[in-house]
């Protein structure tokens, strides 16, 4: 408490009576309550890892396989909904998202389905490998795609996007809703789950056949007042988003993934001003990627240089690739800017 | 056709949004012809900038003590949503000044209370812990209100009628869904850490206490600096008498029996408002909507 008392409102006194009072009671309470050494419950760990064992491998398409998932221990699973995605810890350590793409009314096994990405981090490898009675450990479900009530839906799935897009369409089908599907992807060879979709309804568009489909086109489906759920590829959502018309009543879902991936981005160094430590940031990483890694509860939220809740102060070095949003020199949001060379020391 | 029926939403993740709003088409009295009640809301504005950025500094602090994954996720959530919250209240403030209402010297009084009163008070060790576990209690009596709250503007149907400006209906009630999308959490914080009965009803008594200390002294403040006004009526809370049953602010038979079910054992946040409401009203706010783009 050392800030001095502010004035009153109306400026006549140079410390407002309220205020004297609040702080006398407020310390008063503080002094005589600090007579007490504190005695604190201890924290308990909550653990939320469950430990499951891949049931069954499926081909559902020419590079995707599905995968339904059981409690090691056969126990009942916790409830989903369309939308909620499982965290999936692969033996190897690395960590990736599938969309749950099953029954929720089936609460002993989870289905997720991937696509082999040779060319990607290894994740889909991975998941590809797989077989009946490996052991696994999932974290979830959480749900970053909420399906929403409604009475007309549009839903457009591109590839492995079906995924999330699945449930969503039996729900709608089951609660009588009017809803379509648009269902884009190469070739029907490289489709999954088209065995589990209604004939009628369904827009099958394959590039093979009808040629890389027209964002705007595909959103004059919509008539007014329909709220369109699209996952696809991240360029699909964002020809979506970009061609979706406003001002129609129609509103917008896709799920947010975070941070776009880091283009042109430079190697450099971070410094903890506390530890001295020395951190190498490697061109494809933000700095806050690094520092979550070091530091155990480091703050962030929104990872696109948006809510500032990363920022942290800068003592030292130029930070020469700064995000637009982050136009104050004596810090630095770690999520989105960084330097082209050097060592930037931070007040961690 | 019917409307399908769905579960609630549960274990959503919490993303903050990318909201701008434009003020400047923005009448001083949003309501239209209802300064007492524009007023009345308008505190909120008053208290929300600094009280959200010290949210956010508290619960940043008590980060490394989360041993719950998802609950600290939960957080980072929470604390993106906030920090826009605030940002998003600080941009009112300033078209207020624009219109010759000034509010810096409550503005001045609101943070020193956030900033010096409830700020780190240089204590270390489990006396620190204990301040921390303090503020996470009374952060969780607040946002037991900002859920209310928030449910309370989404369905306010009167400040609609009433012809209230769209662009703060949609800044208010885009916040007030965020709220009561993210209400659960710094009560599932306090409960992880802390989790004492006694606390919470202490931090429940100084929150309502000084709630209602800042509003009696924030509207009689701002109907006294309202250039309009020109101090002709006095402000103060006996004004909710008539703009609580009118629909045009929250009431006490709103606020009163929330506080009864807070105070219970087995209280949770869930039950307070409707996340498929909210995440309704988030699908089709403007500015929501607007972020998506």
């Amino acid at each position: 408490m050392t800030a001095p008392i502010p004035p009153s409102l109306n400026g006549r006194r140079d410390r407002d009576p309220f205020w004297v009072a609040v702080s006398a009671v407020f310390g008063g309470i503080h002094r005589v309550r600090r007579l007490r050494q504190p005695v604190l419950p201890p924290v308990r760990p909550v653990e939320r890892d469950l430990a499951m064992v891949v049931r069954e491998v499926r081909r559902e398409a020419a590079d995707v396989v599905s995968l339904r998932l059981a409690a090691a221990d056969g126990r009942v699973l916790p409830a989903w909904q369309p939308g909620c995605h499982l965290d999936v810890l692969l033996p190897s350590g690395r960590r990736r998202q599938y969309s749950l793409c099953g029954d929720p009314a089936d609460r002993r096994t989870y289905r997720i389905a991937v696509r082999a990405l040779p060319a990607g981090a290894g994740g889909s490898v991975e998941a590809h490998g797989l077989a009946e009675g490996d052991a696994l450990r999932v974290r979830g479900p959480r749900n970053a795609f909420p399906f929403l009530a409604g009475e007309r839906y549009l839903f457009l799935a591109g590839g492995i996007g079906i995924t999330a897009i699945l449930p969503m369409v039996h729900a709608a089908a089951r609660a009588g809703a009017d809803w379509r599907l648009v269902y884009t992807g190469r070739s029907r060879t490289t489709l999954p789950f088209l065995d589990e979709l209604p004939a009628e309804r369904v827009t099958v568009r394959t590039d093979d056949v009808d040629g890389v489909p027209d964002c705007a086109e595909l959103l004059s489906l919509a008539a007014p007042g329909t709220a369109v759920y699209c996952c696809g590829p991240a360029a699909m959502i964002d020809g979506v988003r970009a061609a979706f018309p406003a001002g129609t009543g129609s509103t917008l879902h896709f799920e947010r993934f975070a941070p776009a991936p880091i283009v042109d981005g430079k190697p450099f160094e971070i410094e903890l001003r506390g530890s001295g430590v020395v951190l190498p940031v490697p061109a494809d990483r933000s700095a806050l990627d690094v520092l979550r890694e070091a530091v155990p509860g480091v703050a962030y939220s929104c990872r696109q240089g948006f809510c500032g809740t990363c920022r942290v102060g800068l003592v030292a070095g130029h930070a020469d690739e700064r995000a637009v949003s982050d136009a104050d020199e004596s810090g630095l949001l770690v999520c989105v800017s960084r330097a082209s060379g050097g060592r930037l020391t931070l007040d961690l | 056709m019917t409307t399908p029926r769905l579960h609630e939403p549960d274990n959503l993740v919490l993303q903050a949004r990318d909201v701008h709003f434009d003020w400047s088409a923005v009448p001083l009295h949003w309501i239209p012809g209802d300064p007492v009640a524009t007023h009345l809301v308008n505190v909120l504005h008053l208290l929300l900038p600094a009280g959200e950025e010290w949210f956010v500094r508290v619960f940043t602090e008590a980060l490394p003590l989360v041993r719950d994954e998802r609950l600290r996720e939960d957080v980072l959530g929470f604390i993106g949503q906030e920090a826009v919250h605030a940002s998003s209240h600080d941009g009112v403030l300033d078209h207020f000044a624009a219109q010759g209402l000034d509010v810096r010297p409550f503005v001045r009084q609101v943070e020193f209370m956030f900033e010096s009163l409830l700020g780190d008070r240089g204590v270390t060790g489990e006396r620190g812990r204990a301040w921390l576990y303090e503020r996470i209690s009374l952060i969780a009596a607040i946002e037991h209100f900002t859920g209310v709250l928030g449910d309370w503007i989404l369905n306010a149907e009167a400040l609609d009628r009433a012809g209230a400006d769209p662009t703060m209906l949609d800044l208010l009630r885009w916040h007030g869904a965020e709220e009561v999308e993210h209400r659960h959490v710094a009560h599932d914080l306090y409960m992880h850490l802390d989790g004492r009965y006694v606390p919470r009803v202490r931090a429940m008594g100084e929150t309502v206490t000084m709630l209602l200390a800042l509003w009696q002294r924030g509207h009689r403040y701002l109907m006294w600096a309202d250039p309009q006004v020109g101090g002709r009526v006095k402000g103060g809370l006996h004004h909710f008498r008539r703009t609580g049953p009118a629909g045009l602010t929250p009431s006490g038979r709103l606020l009163l029996p929330s506080i009864r079910r807070y105070l219970r054992r087995d209280y949770s946040p869930l039950g307070e408002g409707s996340t498929e409401q909210a995440l309704a009203y988030l699908a089709s706010s403007p500015a929501a909507q607007a972020a998506l783009r």
